[in-house]
């Protein structure tokens, strides 16, 4: 898949937008042990109360940013599901957990838009814990916002492609 | 039961907790476990310590788990089982773990309790002893990825 100029796309190639959803099943389903769907109307242009992880899959020409917006509700139940106890919303080891969550959503997806041709590398993560939070991003790169749920369980998912520095 | 000294490597405290509990529960052997944060830690401690068997992350500021695993081979621990436990999925990665690192075994994240003792059980005896390796299913597993890899 050749991409083009950022300047030139108005939105992400469905080919790239395919596989990051399906890397958003393989990773989410795994980890959860529970049924993913994808929200249709789910726009995520509310304010979060909860902890955003930010990664990026990337390489030389284009950068895919993923930040993974999720309510307090539903990090607490990952942390349930994930490391067996719940941890604090307010501890520096829920932050450490949604890294980890963002870093493996990230190697799903580096392996996964390979297939459609864009070969890179994942960063490593961060985590941003707030209430009221909004995520923008400057000069309108192409952007694609899905929104999943499980049983216990709900997220958005801002995917954004830009051109790498 | 010997007790068998496990360095655990992760930028992730979370992970390493999962790791640990991970392998107590699979009872394969009782472990003391070292802790790292990143690959230039894992090397200074396992240059300290007695390390008989590694579970490490790749992406991790610093050194990353691979040129952690070059610089141990590099110093001629080739009996030291090496098992990458990563999130990175590529089969290029996959390869070059296994090929230019020289990690035994290559375990996904997240994983479950199926696939880490599918990885490592061949590494330990009934005593819960390291033993010589992998020459089962886990080879055979392996070397259907290098086929893969290598076609």
């Amino acid at each position: 898949m050749e991409l083009a100029q950022i300047e030139e796309l108005d939105q992400i190639p469905a080919e790239l937008v395919g596989q990051v959803k399906e890397s958003v099943f393989n990773t989410f389903e795994s980890i959860l042990g529970e049924e993913l769907e994808y929200v249709e109307e789910g726009n995520g242009d509310g304010p979060l109360n909860g902890i955003i992880g930010n990664v990026t899959v990337f390489n030389s020409d284009h950068t895919i940013s993923l930040m993974l917006a999720i309510p307090k509700d539903t990090a607490l139940f990952f942390s349930k599901v994930f490391i067996g106890m719940e941890l604090p919303f307010e501890s520096d080891d829920m932050g450490d957990l949604v890294g980890e969550i963002s870093n493996i959503l990230a190697g799903d997806v580096a392996a996964n838009v390979e297939k459609v041709g864009f070969r890179g590398q994942s960063s490593l993560p961060t985590a941003t814990r707030g209430s009221d939070l909004t995520l923008f991003m400057p000069n309108k790169p192409p952007t694609k916002k899905m929104k999943f749920a499980s049983e216990n369980a709900e997220f958005l998912l801002t995917m954004v492609l830009s051109e790498s520095n | 039961m010997s007790t068998i000294k496990a360095l655990v490597v992760d930028d992730s405290k979370i992970m390493r907790s999962a790791v640990k509990r991970a392998l107590n529960n699979l009872m394969l052997a009782d472990f003391d476990y070292v802790e790292a944060k990143d690959g230039e830690d894992a090397l200074e401690k396992f240059n300290e310590e007695e390390i008989e068997i590694m579970f490490v992350d790749w992406n991790m500021p610093n050194m990353t788990g691979v040129e952690f695993s070059q610089a141990v081979r590099e110093q001629g621990h080739d009996h030291i089982p090496i098992i990458m436990v990563t999130a990175e999925k590529s089969m290029g990665k996959v390869d070059k773990a296994l090929n230019e690192g020289g990690a035994n075994e290559y375990i996904t994240k997240p994983f479950t309790a199926d696939k880490m003792h599918k990885a490592i059980s061949d590494y330990f005896d009934d005593d819960g002893n390291i033993a010589g390796g992998s020459d089962g299913d886990d080879d055979e597993d392996k070397s259907f990825f290098k086929g893969i890899l290598n076609s």
